[in-house]
């Protein structure tokens, strides 16, 4: 082997020791998801279950009322993330297709919420939310999460590589400002909107903090809030029931990133490349 | 015409910048406002107090040990989320020529998983009796601590539950500045037999240094907001709040112990720092004063 050939041989056995410590606390889960109490007890590093059960999943559909806890959490990231898309692409076409008094003081106020910490605001919109009566109530969560300046940002950057001379042309035929957007803005940009909105839902589904402050009936609990219940400073004796409601709970975002990996990787990428 | 310019720009942006106002402004000057008065959400009077809450907070060694184990998890959270991502990325696209796009998509899953997930799983990965890793090092005789009551490890603990949520978002991000840097320089560089260690130093860094500002900081506004959930989940900022950081105690004197006003104060402590660290982000990344492009 030539002196190079030796080297990545040894940086492949580095990245992927790393890849296998990212990897082993999800094939952990799903296989203890699959073991009965006590077998994961005497064999709990055992990837492949030697005697695989369903029993964690029965007890989890018949015990919880996982159809109600996840159309929950379903119903808040569809909520956020689409409110999210729409008024992110508005706001990233006004910076990119006008020239306007205080462009670039707007875009600092907007980029600075990203450096504001929830703890901050948690309070007073907990009072605002419970003024309104929509304490533990679905859209009380929803809410505050209507408007992101990461995806401002993001769609910004995808808008940016729009040629001028494309929106000019459009602009030379009496094509409304709107009507470029719709028509010729939205289609170019639509892998970056698209991958914005899939990240969107997925924070959204794994929310904790926030739901966890506003929401207190059970009927009202999202996946993130039913699996707490799981978990007491002794681990609990319901360990394999709480990797199987995780198993659930990393279903839809796990697939919906492997869908659509290339997009969201790419965007991603972009967003590192400051110019 | 300039002035329905002006008009037409603003209407697309004022749903954003309503809910803004609304849910992040706002809050932040009643916050700030709170501050200043000893209530207890409760009391229909709040009782103005002056700068008390500041006092209480500063005269208190409380405080000063929140302020340690914050700047402990800021540490732990770089070394992992930002130095070694950083390193990982020039490795890959410098030395590596296959496999890349896996690395990239593998590396990225864990971040599209809840940190409640996370927190439960490595719980029981780490359980110090009946964990895997427990007994795979009891075969050497070396035993794990009881973490999550232990001072200083549990800080530890916490800090790489985040780190593998963040970890391979922020390789990804960093990896596009990385890969950014034209190949010629450094394939020119490598003809010349400089080492790698130099190539990375010397050319990497200057040349990735606006996303590497922005990562940096990114990675401490973020990693200190993610950490929230492990504690809250785990620990509730014990034993003795050796865990607990900033944010989250200004969580627990807001929603456990309902002092707002202390809390609001920390909460505005909490957003001086992150302040500090947005003038930085301006100063380096986004008025260009790098040496990139």
């Amino acid at each position: 082997m030539s002196p190079d050939a030796r080297r990545e041989f040894f940086l492949h056995i580095v990245l992927i020791s790393v890849l296998s410590v990212l990897l082993f606390p999800l094939a952990f889960a799903l296989s203890n998801s699959f073991k009965t109490l006590s077998d994961a007890y005497s064999s709990v590093g055992e990837l492949i279950p030697s005697r695989p059960t369903l029993e964690n999943y029965i007890h989890v559909f018949s015990r919880l009322d996982i159809a109600r806890i996840t159309f929950n959490t379903l119903f808040i990231a569809v909520i956020a993330a689409v409110f999210k898309v729409a008024t992110s692409v508005l706001s990233a076409y006004a910076f990119t297709a006008y020239e306007f008094e205080g462009k670039n003081a707007l875009y600092f106020v907007i980029i600075s919420t990203m450096f504001i910490p929830f703890n901050v605001t948690m309070l007073p919109n907990y009072l605002t939310i419970s003024s309104l009566g929509l304490d533990d109530a679905l859209i009380g969560v929803a809410l505050p999460q209507l408007a992101d300046a990461t995806g401002i940002f993001l769609i910004r950057q995808s808008m940016k590589t729009i040629p001028k001379s494309i929106i000019e042309a459009a602009a030379m035929e009496n094509k409304s400002r709107f009507g470029i957007l719709r028509d010729i803005v939205i289609p170019l940009t639509r892998p970056a909107i698209m991958s914005v909105g899939i990240i969107f839902f997925i924070n959204s589904w794994n929310e904790y903090v926030w739901p966890v402050l506003m929401l207190k009936s059970r009927s009202n609990f999202t996946l993130s809030l039913a699996l707490q219940m799981y978990i007491s400073s002794e681990g609990g004796t319901e360990f394999t029931v709480a990797m199987a409601v995780s198993v659930l709970t990393m279903l839809v975002p796990l697939t919906l990133y492997l869908i659509f990996q290339k997009f969201i990787i790419s965007t991603f990428t972009s967003s590192g490349v400051k110019e | 015409m300039k002035i329905s310019r002006n008009i037409r720009a603003f209407l697309y942006l004022a749903p954003s910048l309503a809910v803004f106002a609304a849910f992040m402004f706002w809050p932040l000057v009643r916050t700030f406002y709170l501050s200043f008065f000893s209530w207890n959400m409760v009391k229909p009077v709040k009782k103005f107090v002056g700068l008390a809450n500041y006092a209480e907070l500063l005269s208190s060694p409380l405080t000063y040990k929140i302020l340690g184990n914050t700047a402990v998890y800021i540490f732990i959270l770089l070394a992992v989320n930002f130095a070694a991502p950083y390193v990982l990325s020039f490795v890959l696209s410098c030395a590596v020529k296959r496999g890349r796009g896996f690395y990239k998509s593998a590396y990225f899953m864990p971040s599209v998983v809840s940190l409640v997930v996370g927190s439960i799983v490595y719980m029981w990965i780490l359980n110090p009796v009946s964990g895997p890793v427990a007994l795979l090092v009891k075969h050497i005789g070396v035993s794990i601590p009881i973490w999550s009551k232990t001072d200083g490890i549990v800080i530890v603990i916490l800090s790489i539950i985040t780190s593998w949520k963040i970890f391979g978002y922020n390789f990804i991000v960093i990896l596009g500045g990385v890969s950014g840097i034209s190949g010629e320089v450094i394939e020119a560089a490598r003809i010349d037999n400089v080492p790698l260690r130099r190539i990375f130093i010397d050319i990497v860094l200057p040349m990735s240094s606006a996303t590497g500002v922005y990562l940096f900081v990114m990675t401490i506004v973020q990693g200190l907001q993610y950490v929230f959930t492990p504690i809250k989940v785990l620990t509730q900022g014990g034993p003795n709040y050796a865990s607990s950081n900033l944010i989250y105690q200004s969580y627990h004197e807001l929603f456990v112990v309902y002092r707002t006003g202390p809390g609001c104060a920390l909460s505005i402590l909490t957003l001086a720092v992150f302040s500090l660290l947005l003038f930085m982000e301006f100063r380096f990344v986004e008025k260009k004063v790098y040496y990139e492009s």
